[in-house]
């Protein structure tokens, strides 16, 4: 096997528009944002597109804002961006630390959200606290504008609710302000890709835990929700035994759909995302 | 199509097609700053600034360039007017190769332009994704902080690298050390934390030195931090065409048909080569003396493939994307084999026999995949034996490693105006590619000049003739420039690694302590093919049972083939591999005596004075010579490095960190003990001549891989000659310019080239002062000496080295005053080292966090204080990957599973440990001005130290390599 893409057609529209049309004439069209997760699959013919569209450039897929409480992220913001804006930081920390711990400054300068959340890699961090924040992903297609929760949209090893032509344009996350909420993940030494990565978001009443969404990534094939750790923790007051009880919970929801490599096989994956919870729950209260 | 740039404050248009990198895209233009490390740019060395921020060109597409502003090397400062980075770069040595040095300025300025005033943990986290496989990083962040602080107009004094020169006392090495026992971090700023400067504790000899043991900047360090062109990729020429390799898919296969008629008519392809198109001559890969090593079982493209990444056919044509695509539309039908990976397995009978062809010469037992097998003993066994009071045996296992220089294996050949084959090429040994391809090509000698230019890292990977072959076999089928570069898969696929290893020790100790006899068995799995695999094992073995030396030694080896990527070459050469067992089965004894581990090893290591028991049964592929140790400072390199690391505090003591109850401390030692050269076989040559204004021309075939040779035999040659090393001009490694040498390895340059430059130069400078005794002051030769560029007489009288140079050319007795010199040791003077290691191990997970690592050497005199600390600190790195991380595993098919950087962690700027050295100078005799060797010494120790440290940390002993949190959470669990 050699490292060669193949050749392609390459188009650079100057709108969402054009874009989404380019992409619906095409079945064979792909979108490219930074083209950090896209180039390196060409590169090992996981992925032949005979058409490249260019969405880096269109000012609709732009910004960071905030509305009535919930963060808005433009899907071509660039890791780096969203690590250091404030607005992220007050509202859905986990996530400011989720894309500051991706890969390396080139990669978090060049890489953006909309790529990675489309790319859907299950060793990625941004799906886990996506997914556990409640975000929802605003598409955007040939037969116009749809929204999609961050539990649906989701589906596969690298499969989303994606459709042909359609674009993911921004992400909306209800704000966590007020909530205890952290990321946590234990790095592959190399890629710095999660082998677990735990994001977990608690709704506190005084010591009571009220609401707890936990999700996990990179043990599984996509960033994947506990409903058994979230009713464990909620309700207690995170007291160990419950901790314990929810890292187990954890363990047994997804012990089925646990993926193992070389370097981190089944076995140690599943105990890390125990391991990985109650440190998520550590860090949130801290 | 094209696309509009600013680059470097410069508008300009340029021409691109869809798919072209921005990275091929910049070097075509002519910014050859930016370079390749990998397909995916993770490895940084291809960085650039777009719009102000670090990025990857060979991960974006040209085309996404387009409006964009650029900035490469090139635009922040040149060789004559350098930027505040690139000067501090040369000032603190944070040089070595140069290769990945743009990038890594690059992204200092990004973050100085950000923040002005940043900690230590911005800059490391500033350049983590550029990955350096020399430095440490200790210096480049040292670079960074330094110009930062000249950035922000402070008063930056002079650059002094030296934490503390003590002169050592007469007879101190006998003494205990005076030595400050404070913690190792006094005197540096409160901020640089991780970046101690390097001790030298220098015995009274060197102190009239005047440039010899001093800091000088590296010769080629301007050159390389203004990012010119100056590697083997950073070249045009007319009609050069590109080459490609295509490579096995299966691990054992026959080639039962192969076509490439389709291939060969896509147009721009010149040639496609295959088996049926190179003369069949048997040869081995390793670059070494003659006559190489055998067995003689490869040839330059086989009927066989004998692992995934062999070769199958080669390509040239007009661009690197046809010559790709090429590659698809050759036919190969293989009949596959089946295979054996597991070097136990393969020595069963009826295991596949990777080696059934008829012509391999020297293969010990082809239908047994035994290429080798090794007996050599010492001493009287049933003597020896019948001393000990208890017998130890212990089984550890040691893992293959590649040695990932960032800049790939890469080649160009060319016919020149004679009709001479030229081959400028990435290698650490230009004059034995010369002769080792000649028969390959069906070309004399004489037809071949091999030129090395810099080289962007090697560590024994470039000790080898593994492309250069069929580069020039494509150059003579089409008669055109050739270049051939390696894609970072073929570097993990189809180059070479270090060899894994079974490994057994059998000692016998008596009831206090004493080590009697020792005997070590080791499987050494070489791979698909013979190269380096009976010499690395055989160091394994002679390192293995000299650093304790017992009067009765014992080495037994098999070195067998199985069908994995070829080990071959790797910077330790066989050493990391039986240290780590030794050191880790010393300690074993050591607890099981009830002993104290360094006063056992003390009692037991070998001592000044002492005879290396197995240095004529053990020598290099041949019988060896008689050895006697006459320099070591290993009782000073423990017991400081003790000191320093605090351990009789620390060692055994359980020790957890606060707030964090599943965190375990701990830390560990081992001693190493290494080669300066192969005695007997190695040799070097330098020419050295005068100049018209007193300069010297000084030639050698010796080659710096970036490791500082060229300015330390530029120091030798200054120290004699009485002149600043600005006064002499180095080239090397030119097969039709210089002379010989057998190249960069065994840790030789410093000491056997080195040795012929003092030669020449203390020639050179009999010629000198008896040209100016007999013609220009008339006074007694022995009255004469030289000194700050002159002859000076012992009556005061003196003359300029230009005058007498301008006299003896052109004036008087007209003559060139010149010599050349060869130089060979029949001693191999080891340098000694302690290594310690400090750990947080998460009782959890099985993390292994490595906090601190302090090596003590001693190399006798260290010519260039930085450029050896540089040695150690991007040493001990290397070797922390192999301790830690590193590994290349397969697949049941094979198929390696890191083939990336990706996959293949090599340690970044963020996630070091603090690295500190310490030199404990001696003052070797048989080396120029007191010289051991340092380069491979420090790839010896830590993984024993990482091992000993763990075993501190949570009482568990674990008998192979690498750590891996999967592997100690599973010691952990059992």
């Amino acid at each position: 096997m050699s490292m060669r893409p193949a050749n392609f057609d390459y188009q650079r529209p100057t709108s969402l528009s054009e874009a989404i049309q380019l992409l619906a004439n095409n079945d064979e069209a792909k979108a490219l944002a930074g083209g950090h997760s896209l180039i390196p699959a060409m590169n090992q013919r996981l992925s032949t597109p005979e058409q490249l569209v260019d969405i880096g450039r269109l000012d609709e897929l732009k910004g960071i804002s905030t509305n009535n409480g919930t963060l808005s992220i433009g899907a071509l913001s660039t890791h780096a961006q969203i690590a250091a804006s404030s607005d992220v930081r007050t509202h859905c920390a986990a996530l400011a630390t989720a894309t500051g711990l991706v890969g390396d400054p080139q990669v978090r300068n060049w890489g953006t959200l909309g790529g990675n959340l489309a790319h859907a890699d299950p060793a990625s961090d941004p799906p886990t606290v996506v997914l556990a924040a409640g975000g929802t992903l605003h598409l955007q297609g040939p037969n116009g504008t749809r929204s999609v929760s961050a539990d649906n949209f989701f589906i596969d090893l690298f499969t989303t609710d994606l459709q042909p032509g359609e674009l993911i344009t921004r992400i909306e996350i209800p704000s966590l302000q007020g909530k205890k909420n952290a990321y946590v993940k234990l790095a592959h030494p190399a890629s710095r890709y999660a082998i677990v990565g735990v994001c977990v978001v608690l709704e506190m009443n005084g010591n009571e835990c009220v609401s707890a969404r936990v999700a996990v990534g990179g043990a599984t094939p996509k960033a994947t929700r506990s409903p058994s750790a979230e009713e464990r923790l909620t309700g207690s007051s995170l007291q160990v035994a419950a901790v314990d009880a929810a890292a187990e919970a954890l363990v047994n929801d997804i012990a089925g759909d646990v993926m193992g490599d070389l370097f981190a096989p089944e076995d140690y994956r599943r105990a890390m995302a125990g391991v990985y919870l109650k440190r998520a729950v550590q860090a949130a209260m801290a | 199509m094209h696309i509009d740039v600013t680059i470097n404050g410069e508008e300009q248009t340029w021409d691109v097609l869809p798919h072209e990198r921005l990275l091929r895209v910049l070097r075509r233009e002519g910014y050859f700053s930016v370079k390749f490390g990998d397909e995916d740019g993770r490895s940084g060395a291809d960085a650039i600034l777009m719009d102000g921020k670090l990025v990857n060109s060979h991960n974006i597409l040209a085309a996404q360039a387009h409006n964009h502003a650029i900035m490469t090397l090139e635009g922040l400062g040149s060789s004559r007017d350098l930027h505040p980075l690139q000067q501090a770069f040369i000032e603190t040595g944070a040089i070595q190769s140069g290769y990945n040095t743009p990038a890594q300025i690059l992204a200092a300025y990004a973050l100085l332009q950000a923040n002005p005033n940043p900690t230590e943990a911005e800059v490391r986290e500033a350049i983590a994704g550029v990955l350096d496989r020399e430095t440490g990083y200790v210096k480049v962040v040292q670079a960074i902080l330094r110009a930062a602080a000249v950035m922000r107009g402070e008063d930056v004094p002079p650059y002094e690298p030296l934490q503390r020169a003590i002169p050592a006392p007469p007879g101190l090495f006998d003494a205990p050390w005076p030595f400050d026992e404070g913690d190792g971090h006094d005197g540096g700023d409160a901020t640089v934390t991780k970046t101690v400067p390097a001790v030298v504790i220098s015995p009274p000899e060197v102190e009239h030195n005047r440039t010899v043991g001093k800091p000088e900047a590296k010769v080629d360090a301007v050159k390389l931090a203004a990012g010119k062109p100056v590697y083997t990729d950073d070249m045009e020429m007319r009609g050069m065409l590109h080459a490609a390799l295509l490579t096995s898919p299966h691990a054992h296969a026959r080639i039962v048909h192969i076509d490439t008629s389709k291939a060969k008519a896509l147009p721009g392809v010149h040639a496609v080569l295959t088996y049926k198109d190179v003369p069949r001559v048997v040869y081995a890969s390793g670059g070494q003396s003659y006559p190489n090593p055998p067995p003689y079982d490869q040839v330059s493209l086989d009927n066989k493939v004998r692992h995934v990444g062999d070769r199958v056919a080669v390509v040239a044509a007009e661009t690197p994307e046809i010559a790709r695509e090429a590659l698809d539309l050759i036919e190969v039908e293989y009949e596959v084999l089946p295979a054996v990976f597991d070097p136990v397995e393969a020595m069963q009978e009826g295991a596949p026999v990777i080696h059934d062809e008829p012509d391999a010469v020297k293969i010990h037992d082809a239908s047994r995949n035994i290429v080798h097998h090794i007996e050599a003993e010492a001493g009287d066994a049933d003597a020896q034996w019948a001393k000990a009071d208890h017998i130890f045996e212990g089984e550890y296992r040691v893992h293959q490693v590649q040695q990932a220089s960032i800049e790939p294996h890469v080649v160009v050949t060319w016919w020149d105006e004679d009709d001479r084959l030229v081959i400028r090429t990435s290698t650490q040994v230009p004059f034995h590619v010369r002769r080792m391809v000649a028969p390959l090509l069906g070309l004399p000698v004489k037809k071949i000049r091999v030129i090395k230019p810099r080289i962007g890292g090697g560590f024994g990977g470039k000790q080898e003739m593994l492309i250069e072959d069929l580069c020039a076999h494509l150059t003579i089928a089409t008669g055109r420039p050739v270049r051939f570069e390696y894609t970072r898969e073929h570097e993990f696929t189809s180059a070479r690694s270090r060899h894994p290893q079974v490994i057994r020790f059998k000692t016998g100790v008596t009831h206090d302590g004493e080590i009697v006899a020792s005997e070590l068995y080791i499987i050494g799995n070489t791979g698909a093919y013979g190269t380096h695999g009976l010499t690395v094992q055989m160091v394994s073995g002679f390192r293995g049972l000299t650093t304790y030396n017992a009067p009765f030694s014992r080495f037994v080896c098999d070195v067998v083939y199985t069908n994995i990527p070829t080990p071959g070459a790797y910077r330790g050469y066989g050493a990391p591999q039986s240290l780590f067992a030794l050191e880790v089965h010393t300690e074993e004894i050591a607890e099981a005596l009830g002993m104290d581990v360094i006063e056992f090893k003390r009692k037991n290591w070998i001592k000044v004075g002492d005879s290396m028991v197995m240095a004529r049964a053990l020598g290099e592929g041949r019988e060896g010579f008689e050895q006697v140790v006459s320099t070591s400072a290993l009782n000073e390199c423990v017991d400081i490095g003790a000191r320093a690391m605090g351990w009789y505090d620390k060692r055994g003591v359980e020790r957890t960190v606060p707030g964090k109850p599943h965190l375990r401390r701990g830390i560990g030692m081992a001693v190493a003990m290494h080669g300066t050269g192969i005695a007997g076989l190695d040799m070097g040559a330098a020419s050295i001549k005068l100049n018209d204004d007193g300069s010297f021309n000084v030639l050698f075939g010796a080659t710096d891989l970036g490791t500082g040779a060229d300015t330390v035999l530029a120091q030798i040659a200054a120290e004699s000659l009485g002149v600043p090393v600005e006064d002499i001009i180095v080239y090397a490694a030119d097969t039709d310019m210089t002379p010989f040498d057998t190249g960069a390895y065994a840790s030789s340059t410093t000491y056997i080239s080195g040795g012929a430059v003092l030669k020449a130069a203390e020639d050179v400078k009999a010629q000198i002062l008896a040209h100016a005794a007999e013609h220009i002051l008339h006074v007694p030769v022995e009255e004469l000496d030289l000194d700050d560029r002159k002859v000076i007489a012992r009556n005061g009288q003196s003359v300029s080295l230009e005058e007498v140079a301008l006299h003896s050319l052109h004036q008087e007795d007209q003559k060139q005053i010149m010599a050349t010199a060869s130089h060979l040791s029949y001693e191999s003077p080891p340098p000694f080292a302690a290594q310690f290691a400090e750990v947080i191990v998460d009782m959890e997970t099985g993390q292994v966090t490595v906090e601190r690592l302090l090596m003590a050497v001693d190399c006798g005199i260290a010519i260039n204080p930085i450029t050896a600390s540089g040695q150690v600190e991007g040493g001990m790195v290397q070797a922390l990957g192999y301790a830690h991380c590193e590994e290349m595993a397969y697949d049941e098919h094979g198929h390696l599973q890191a083939t990336k950087f990706d996959d293949y962690r090599i340690y970044r700027a963020n996630e070091m440990p603090e690295l500190e050295v310490i030199f404990v100078e001696t003052y070797e005799p048989s080396g120029p001005f007191g010289a051991k060797a340092v380069a491979e010494i420090p790839k010896d120790g830590v993984a024993p130290a990482l091992a000993s440290a763990i075993y501190d940390a949570t009482g568990v002993r674990i008998r192979q390599i690498p750590f891996t949190p999967e592997r100690v959470w599973q010691a952990l669990r059992d």
